[in-house]
């Protein structure tokens, strides 16, 4: 590492410059626009004015409460399943790898349009395929789009279909890096391939699952395509709106650029205090 | 002997078994899109389970094609994809470099800088930003509105860092004890070594703008200048909304993507495996 | 500030000029069935003015609003000469964005022409003495309905006055019909059943005067009881607009209750389904009660970023405010007209093939003069959400009754608005 200023900014200029040009006047005037009444013009200064709202608002606690949710049970869920398809895909006995890969790893390359176009076809309440064939086995049809803990199952389902190939690939990519020695060491002293796993494969990857969980988080935390089009504009009532989409709606829909403001910048403290916490947990014992 | 071996057949089948039912689920959203994409409309919304695909996709394109020149939108998307990625690729290596190679004042700064815009939501930014770019700039429904404000990628950034730092130094020193200026350093030395971190990295820049959909929409509001997602969301807002059209441009959009993936998926898990592992 | 001054002098000063040296291009944002009318007034509009090249781009109701909302806070920038606005949404446009539209005063719209619309439509899109947008259509609600699925359960369309006959009738219907709905309701992202009720009964979100919320109040509270019994009796199931269309086409629903804008989407979009289908007024809550109300329509709106105001206003002249304009959308695609000369048209008299030789405009617009005014105000879409989220919560039994529900939805809308909540 060697201590030069003006090469090392010669080489970042381009990129800083960007940043100056297109970034930093967006980031500090939404920064500034959250400390004013924007609901008629002209605006004016008032701090209370949206933050004090954010406090008292039901409608950011239930997009508060969706996303936490979307976080608790969807991101374990999907990064578990990720794990799982990443160790089976490296299991040497599979044949046709490629085959598998490719459909683990296809959603990753999809269009948020394309996609949400599919499912919303998919999961259509008298004429989708997910319903035919639950009737086809004798179950009732769901109406996925008009109650909420369908219309919230089926957000789940569609960003873990999305993403857990995404994430497969990331841990496979963890696995490939652990030297093949540590296992023949443990396969010649008769240790099960289920220990094996429990014992080696996970403590080595943690630093990997961790970096997936962030990734997730962050995603998570401004979660927006899939309720905004799959279960349109977060419906039913509400019922799947994250707080990215709240914010959608309070800047583009109700033209209240202050409290959108506002809560864009809760959002992102969220996701770092979450993330903080979360490498605070699982950090590595000095 | 022959106890282990059978053992082995046991758990390979078991694997089969289990993996096989699962990459069916997961490629049945994409078997359904080409399925869709095949049937006309009233098809799509018949009684009847439908698994198998149909012979209406030309007709459903020329359905997409007369609704909105898609062919057309499909050729923009590629070319500010291809400009855009090679862009990046350029700026936010020689900025990884920057972060993995020296120590200068001010690093701190940008790493923080870097990180901090990874978790604010992209469309707190959006409207300040438009507004910028479109009445201060005055760069609406101009090439550079679309390809240069994403140049600013953080994740691009921080993926080449992580590549370069990998790198031994005793690579660069040799090279700096002859005297090569840093830039020759970088340009052929360091990147020929990274190639297949570049060619990861391409690929989900690529994706990340052949995809592209809120600031394409906002930015680009001349007809006949829209990307291709953008032309394709339009349709799902009206009225006379052709399924079949609709699902013929999702396949359009999605069938090139895959082909890249499955052409390039060495470099693609190679690269993320460099970056994402200490 | 001083751009705008000067664009609306030169205005002034042009809008003085013949009509017949209006020139030039001019590119309208819409969508749906709205932009396809709009299309299908320029042959004639260019009979009068051929030098007026005129471009409609249906770019989806979305995006349009999008689009917009962008262009008005970039000063204009990337807007059309035209804009369509709903009414529901156009305060909000012009509380926030007063410099982006043009004053039509400022074009040559006077007094006189503005009575030739009804009150109720112009109250959204006229603030103190300016009038930001000319009123296109309106939404008076009727009942649509397959006569054979009604025939098959020896159902009277004309005996159904109330909701609560609907429901009846409904499970006659559903029994008689398997496979049918007897109606559908975007559960999913709409209130459509709610707005329409209240307003039937003369019930809104807020005041007349904006200043108050009014969501609670008896009559609304009474409408959102009846939308939990349609449910709850099993006579409607979720469908969001999309859907509607094709359970219409697929025969699995037999009525579609919305805003008579929806007569030209049942007949082009199901046009396989020629005479099956016909239309009665909406059922009120009691045998006697009001049986009209209005649901969504819009208007247009020119820029200030336009270049060719003139020919702007011109276009809206002739579309929205002769009845040649007015009549040509309404045949072609069931656009409700809001000029009042031209609901006296022949063609509203006629009977339509379609709908089994049924008069059904002279049914729909008979209702237009009963409909009670419901004013959108700029606050119309955060109150939208909230009552949505309220809907979906009650239907599902999360208050022991609608009044709590609308209680809750009042303080709701008060914390998000600062409004306060009528007693």
């Amino acid at each position: 590492m060697r201590n030069r200023n003006a090469t090392a900014y010669r080489f970042l200029t381009p990129y800083l410059l960007i940043f100056a040009i297109f970034w930093v006047w967006p980031i500090i005037s939404s920064f500034m626009i959250s400390f004013q009444a924007t609901r008629t013009v002209p605006w004016r200064f008032a701090p209370s004015f949206n933050w004090g709202r954010l406090i008292g608002d039901p409608a950011f606690f239930n997009a508060l409460k969706n996303t936490l949710l979307i976080l608790v049970i969807q991101v374990p869920v999907m990064i578990s399943l990720a794990l799982v398809m990443a160790v089976l895909l490296n299991s040497p006995l599979l044949k046709a790898r490629g085959l598998y890969r490719f459909a683990f790893f296809a959603p990753v390359v999809v269009g948020e349009v394309a996609y949400s176009a599919v499912f919303r076809l998919m999961f259509n309440l008298d004429f989708g395929i997910i319903n035919k064939l639950l009737n086809s086995v004798g179950l009732p049809k769901i109406d996925w789009f008009s109650n909420v803990t369908p219309a919230m199952a089926l957000i789940m389902i569609a960003v873990t279909w999305r993403w857990a190939g995404y994430n497969a690939i990331i841990l496979l990519a963890g696995m490939q890096s652990i030297p093949e020695d540590v296992y023949e060491a443990a396969t010649l002293d008769r240790v099960s391939k289920l220990k094996q796993f429990f014992y080696i494969t996970l403590p080595l990857l943690k630093p990997v699952i961790v970096f997936c969980l962030v990734l997730s988080i962050i995603g998570t935390m401004q979660l927006f395509t899939e309720p905004f089009l799959i279960t349109e504009r977060g419906g039913p009532g509400g019922g799947t709106e994250t707080l990215g989409l709240l914010l959608y709606r309070q800047g583009f829909r109700s033209l209240n650029f202050g409290y959108a403001s506002a809560v864009a910048y809760t959002m992102a403290g969220l996701a770092i205090a979450i993330t903080l916490a979360q490498l605070w947990l699982t950090r590595e014992p000095k | 002997m022959s106890s282990r071996s059978s053992a082995r057949l046991g758990r390979s089948i078991a694997l089969h078994l289990f993996l096989t039912p699962l990459a069916l689920i997961w490629l049945f959203p994409l078997w359904m899109m080409v399925v869709f994409s095949t049937m006309p409309d009233n098809g799509i919304f018949s009684p009847g389970i439908e698994l198998l695909p149909h012979g209406n996709f030309i007709d459903n394109f020329n359905n997409l094609q007369r609704d909105t020149n898609f062919v057309g939108a499909i050729g923009i998307s590629v070319s500010v994809a291809v400009t855009y990625t090679i862009l990046s690729v350029l700026l936010t290596s020689m900025a990884g470099w920057a972060l993995a190679r020296y120590q200068f004042f001010g690093k701190g700064a940008v790493v923080a800088i870097i990180l901090g815009t990874i978790t604010l939501p992209y469309a707190v930014v959006l409207i300040p930003q438009f507004i910028m770019v479109a009445r201060d700039f005055k760069l609406a429904n101009t090439w550079v509105a679309l390809i240069v404000p994403p140049l600013f990628n953080s994740l691009g950034v921080l993926f080449m860092r992580q590549s370069f730092s990998m790198m031994p130094d005793d690579l660069f020193d040799a090279a700096r004890v002859e005297g090569v200026k840093e830039w020759r350093i970088f340009l052929f030395v360091a990147l020929p070594l990274a190639r297949p971190m570049l060619a990861a990295l391409a690929i989900i820049l690529f994706l990340a703008s052949w995809n592209n959909y809120l600031w394409p929409l906002l930015i680009n509001s001349q007809p006949g200048s829209m990307t291709a997602p953008v032309a394709l969301g339009t349709l799902i807002g009206l009225t006379k909304v052709s399924w079949g059209g609709i699902m013929a441009g999702a396949v359009m959009l999605t069938v090139p993507m895959l082909v890249v993936f499955v052409l390039l998926q060495r470099h693609f898990i190679a690269g993320i495996a460099a970056g994402a592992v200490k | 500030m001083r751009i705008t001054m000067t664009c609306a002098a030169l205005a002034l000063a042009l809008g003085s000029a013949p009509a017949f040296a209006q020139s030039g291009e001019i590119t309208i944002w819409s969508w749906n069935v709205a932009a396809s009318s709009l299309k299908a007034t320029i042959a004639g509009f260019n009979k009068q003015f051929p030098d007026v090249k005129v471009t409609v781009q249906d770019l989806g109701n979305q995006p349009t609003y999008d689009k917009s909302i962008a262009g008005c806070a970039a000063g204009g920038v990337g807007l059309p000469d035209v804009v369509t606005i709903e009414n529901g949404e156009a305060e909000n446009y012009w509380s926030q964005f007063p410099d982006c539209f043009v004053d039509l005063h400022t074009l040559g719209y006077t007094a006189d022409d503005q009575k030739k619309f009804p009150d109720f439509k112009r109250t959204e899109l006229e603030v103190g003495d300016k009038a930001y947008a000319m009123p296109w259509d309106s939404g008076p609600v009727a009942a649509f309905y397959r006569r054979d699925f009604y025939e098959k359960a020896g159902v009277d369309p004309a005996s159904i006055k109330t909701w609560d006959d609907f429901i009846a009738a409904g499970k006659k219907i559903q029994s008689a019909n398997p496979g049918v709905s007897m109606t559908n309701a975007d559960f999913n992202g709409d209130s459509e059943f709610f707005r329409m009720i209240s307003n039937e009964q003369g019930c809104a979100y807020f005041s007349e005067d904006g200043q108050s919320i009014t969501v609670n109040q008896p009559k609304c509270v009474d409408a959102m009881t009846k939308v939990k019994e349609m449910k709850d009796a099993g006579i409607i199931s979720s469908a969001d607009w999309g859907t509607k269309i094709t359970n219409n086409t697929a025969g699995t629903v037999a009525t579609q209750i919305y805003g008579g804008w929806y007569e030209g989407t049942i007949r082009t979009e199901s046009a396989g389904e020629n005479g099956k289908w016909g239309v009665y007024l909406m059922p009120s809550l009691t045998a006697d009660g009001p049986r009209a109300a209005n649901l969504g329509g819009s208007s247009l709106a020119i820029t200030s970023a336009s270049k060719n105001k003139e020919a702007a206003y011109a276009y809206l002249k002739y579309t929205l405010g002769t009845n040649e304009g007015q009549i040509t959308m309404l045949k072609e695609f069931g656009l409700v007209p809001s000029l009042v000369s031209a609901l006296d048209d022949p063609y509203v008299a006629q009977g339509l093939s379609y709908w089994g030789g049924q008069a059904v405009w002279k049914d729909i617009l008979g209702t237009l003069p009963k409909v009670v005014p419901s004013r959108g105000t700029q606050f119309q879409s955060d109150a939208e959400i909230i009552v949505r989220a309220v809907q979906t919560k009650y239907l599902t039994g999360g208050y022991p009754d609608a009044k709590a529900a609308l209680d809750d939805a009042a303080s709701q809308i008060a914390a998000a608005t600062g409004l306060p909540v009528k007693s």
